[in-house]
């Protein structure tokens, strides 16, 4: 590969200021928070326009070169972090918010849109509406989370965010743009169907694909009022059970587990995290009320919250990266296994003894999406940065997480890449088969993240 | 890095062992609503390398010697104007305190390492030529000629400590500031300063400090001063936080000009007798809001003035835009630095203010050269200056 006449290309589709080779900028794209090794990266580039974006593809598509999307690179996972060298495409310049519709109550923005952006823009200018957000920190991108199945403080009522999806614009590896959901035949970005949907083969694929350039996702009604009612289990047997009674009353935004020895007063419990929400504070005080019935009947004890952490909680999103760095130690990484509802009480029990077994206090949560159809598992690893072996060690405790999930019938949730081949491993091979014949027909050169769901034929 | 570390960041913390703590999930970039990108910096080159994330993750690779220092490092490191905006939005405890600090020893590391910019270094070589002692390289005033004019005792009960900007750059503001203190009757006086090292700290160049520290702390022992007092919000910042955390042993108060101002209405022994009839937005200065966390003191005496109307701009107080003169930033990216006041006029436009107030010569010097160079029509003034122009009785 001319490394010069690369940059010198690059340099004329975007300008000289937002493409660089620089050793500081290289240094700072090689890595990401996780705690995946650095891996060499050859250019950084940021693009304006679609147009920008196009010309970029193909001509990496042309010399050969791959290309990994980022969006805040929040992952943890190494998602960001070329395998295969290459360019990594910072999607942070493309940050329109292009329109907010109130009928059909959808976003249509661009990819590099972040959701603190989003969140806030909303705020200020549409107060009735909300976006699904991540607890993750507000340079996330809204795009980079709902490739990626996200899931946030609207998914146990409304589904993971990728299911919020109504439309794509892709750059496809051969530069072809290509309009994915109603906004293929319609100009409203309202609906993915009804004709045969492609947007699947986007999420949580990690840009493999093709590089989104805007994506509509779903707005929701923001409720006058929200609470929190804490609950607290002493067996996480009884898990099952009281999600069920939760959800029976369908009256829950979102609900939330944690179990974790630090701090010391957290330890021994399965806490339960249910939001209500309401038009008026007697509606919310009848649900509180309901609540507090359901948890009796669980096996629970309802918590009277002290303010300073009820208000912890009612931040939407919350400051998750506080408790997730418990260490102080600037790392954490965690397996986020989707599981089926009856096998958590098991992960709960067996995920702390990894945790045990690697010496990290055990630090384990979950959240519900769509009801109990699908259980996102938290097992958390606290690391210190600056302790290689540290470092190693979660990877290790990270990669026996993944392999448990698994046998225990879960799938890792943006896994890295050791994770993505113990899926592929017990992936059905026809499946398998079916993702790689379509991705070698959309990218021959295999210049989309290669490294990435590799299938080893 | 190495070596041993010049600026413990307080008694028991070494800023090594803390800088590998930032996370790098950049809450630092945002205003407190994430309503805009709020770090000058990475509003401007939009790398992750240039939020302070990318600072922090290149200083610790530094340290643990994954990376060498050069001249790219360098200008990452120094295209910062300390604006503190991450110290105010960065959720890490113990540890969001001291990120303007770890930029700053990062700073003082380049230097000893031979990789201080150019630009900057020109800061530095004015300041400590002995006919200078300012960055501006203007002939050092001893303040006998301004002392004569007014009348200043050799000693007194306070100091006016002008500052460089005030003395060499913005005359008008330093003459407004005698003429109030001499009409309120302050029994106050000059001294032979030198430059109170702000600029010089805030580029990493720190050699001389103690040294100018000394002088001047020993001049106002001299004058037999109990109280400083500055027009400057660089020079308050640095005198009442750098010189005790270069060691400096001095046990005066240290005020600003604002601070007096409000004291004297608050006794009702300041009465503005003429009307100010404009529409003011007042820009906070990074070295007394964030820094220091004066907020309301400086509002608080706008809104004394009769006629006056005070509108905000869309990001104010801890979410304050920088004026993007600070930390270097003006000598060392003169056009970006411009840019970045740019964008507050453009923002004070919104508020339908004809007029932006500060209380810090340094932003009213760049406020000043954009609404200039891009022609944006206002009056940038000094709230002293705007108090010279009333008609005001102080007893
Ligand atoms: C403290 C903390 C809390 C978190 N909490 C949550 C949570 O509650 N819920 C949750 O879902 N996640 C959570 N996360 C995980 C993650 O941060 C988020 O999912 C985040 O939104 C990912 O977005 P990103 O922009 O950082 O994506 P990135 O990491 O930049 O990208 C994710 C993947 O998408 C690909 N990609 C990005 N942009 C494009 C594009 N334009 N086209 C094609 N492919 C693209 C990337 O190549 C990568 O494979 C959390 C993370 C942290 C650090
Ligand atoms: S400085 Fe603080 S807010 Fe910014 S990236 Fe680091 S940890 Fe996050
Ligand atoms: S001080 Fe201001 S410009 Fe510098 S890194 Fe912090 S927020 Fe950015």
């Amino acid at each position: 590969m001319d490394k010069n006449k690369i940059l010198r290309n690059l340099e004329k589709i975007v300008g000289k200021d937002f493409v660089s080779n620089k050793p500081e900028d290289l240094y700072i794209y090689s890595q990401d928070p996780g705690a995946s090794l650095s891996r060499p990266t050859d250019f950084v580039i940021m693009p304006k326009t679609v147009e920008e974006l196009q010309n970029i593809v193909k001509l990496a598509n042309a010399e050969k070169i791959p290309l990994v999307p980022m969006g805040g690179g929040l992952t943890l996972s190494g998602l960001v972090i070329p395998v295969k060298g290459g360019i990594v495409v910072d999607m942070k310049r493309m940050n329109k918010i292009i329109e907010i519709n109130e009928y059909s109550k959808y976003a249509l923005i661009e990819a590099g849109v972040t959701t603190g952006q989003l969140l806030s823009y909303l705020n200020e200018s549409y107060p009735n509406l909300q976006p699904p957000v991540p607890d993750a920190p507000p340079s996330a991108t809204v795009a980079g989370n709902v490739l990626i199945h996200g899931s946030g403080y609207l998914s146990q009522k409304y589904g993971d965010h990728g299911a919020m999806i109504n439309g794509l614009e892709v750059v496809l590896p051969n530069g072809d743009i290509c309009k994915l959901g109603s906004c293929s035949i319609s100009p409203f970005w309202f609906a993915r169907g009804p004709i045969p949907d492609l947007i699947g083969l986007f999420i949580s694929s990690f840009g493999t694909m093709g590089i989104i350039s805007k994506v509509s996702i779903q707005l929701f009604d923001k409720p006058k009022f929200r609470e929190v009612v804490f609950g607290l289990l002493k067996d996480p047997k009884d898990i099952p059970n009281i999600l069920l009674k939760i959800t029976e009353t369908g009256l829950a935004e979102d609900v939330i587990l944690g179990m974790q020895d630090k701090p010391d007063w957290m330890k021994g419990y399965v806490f339960v995290i249910a939001y209500v929400t309401g038009e008026s504070q007697e509606e919310i005080d009848s649900h509180i009320k309901t609540f507090k019935r359901v948890y009796r009947k669980a096996n629970a004890r309802y918590m009277k919250t002290p303010d300073r952490i009820r208000n912890v909680y009612l931040e939407k999103p919350i400051f998750a990266a506080a408790a997730a760095d418990y260490r102080k130690g600037g790392g954490f990484e965690y397996v986020g296994a989707n599981m089926p509802l009856e096998k958590i009480p098991e992960a709960y029990k067996r995920g702390a003894e990894i945790s045990k077994k690697y010496r990290i206090v055990p630090t384990l949560g979950s959240r519900l999406i769509g009801g109990t159809h699908n259980i996102v598992m938290f097992f958390s690893y606290s690391f210190n940065r600056a302790d290689t072996k540290d470092m190693e060690n979660a990877r290790n405790a990270l990669h026996e997480t993944n392999k448990l999930a698994l046998e225990l019938g879960g799938i890792p949730w943006k896994a890295e890449l050791a994770g993505q081949q113990l899926i592929l491993e017990k992936m059905d091979p026809n499946y398998k088969k079916l993702f790689n014949s379509i991705r070698n027909t959309l990218d021959p050169n295999r210049i989309m993240n290669p490294g990435n769901w590799e299938v080893n034929q | 890095m190495g070596g041993e570390s010049i600026i413990t960041l307080s008694e028991k913390q070494d800023w090594r062992d803390i800088v590998h703590r930032c996370f790098r999930c950049g809450y630092c970039k945002f205003t407190l609503e994430y309503s805009d990108f709020n770090c000058p910096s990475y509003k401007k080159y939009q790398f992750e390398t240039y939020s302070t994330g990318g600072r922090l993750w290149l200083i610790y690779g530094i340290i643990s010697g994954e990376i060498q220092w050069n001249e790219g490092i360098a200008n990452v490191i120094y295209a910062c104007p300390t604006c503190g905006n991450c110290t105010e939005n960065c959720r890490f405890e113990k540890f969001n305190d001291f990120l303007v600090d770890i930029i700053e020893v990062a700073r003082a590391e380049a230097v000893k390492n031979g990789f201080c910019p150019e630009k900057q270094k020109a800061l530095l070589k004015r300041t400590e030529n002995t006919e200078y002692y300012n960055p501006y390289g203007e002939k050092n005033s001893d303040n006998t000629e301004l002392k004569k004019k007014y009348n200043l005792p050799g000693k007194a009960e306070w100091v006016y400590f002008i500052g460089c900007t005030s003395n060499y750059r913005q005359q008008n503001l330093r003459d407004a500031t005698l003429r109030f203190l001499k009409k309120a009757k302050i029994d106050f006086t000059l001294i032979d300063e030198h430059c109170c090292c702000s600029p010089i700290i805030r580029t990493g160049q720190i050699k001389p400090v103690n040294d100018f520290i000394n002088y001047n702390v020993a001049q106002i022992k001299n004058a037999g001063a109990t109280k400083i007092i500055t027009s400057c919000a660089g020079c308050y910042r640095t005198i009442k936080k750098d010189w005790l955390k270069f060691g400096a042993d001095y046990d005066f108060e240290v005020f600003h000009t604002v601070e007096l101002v409000k004291q004297l209405l608050d006794e009702d022994r300041l009465k503005i007798k003429s009307e100010y009839k404009n529409t003011v937005t007042y820009h906070d200065p990074c070295h007394l809001g964030r820094h220091v966390g004066m907020y309301e003191i400086p509002r608080e005496v706008h809104n004394k003035i009769p006629g006056i109307k005070l509108v905000e701009m869309r990001r104010n107080r801890e979410n304050a835009w920088c004026c993007g003169a600070g930390g270097g930033v003006k000598i060392g990216y003169p056009e970006w630095s411009v840019e970045v006041s740019q964008e507050r006029l453009i923002e004070a436009k919104e508020t339908g203010a004809s007029v932006i107030s500060s209380i810090c010569p340094f932003c009213r010097t760049n406020l000043s050269d954009a609404n200039e160079k891009y022609n944006m029509g206002f009056e940038v003034i000094d709230l002293i200056e705007f108090l010279d122009q009333l008609d005001i009785e102080i007893n």
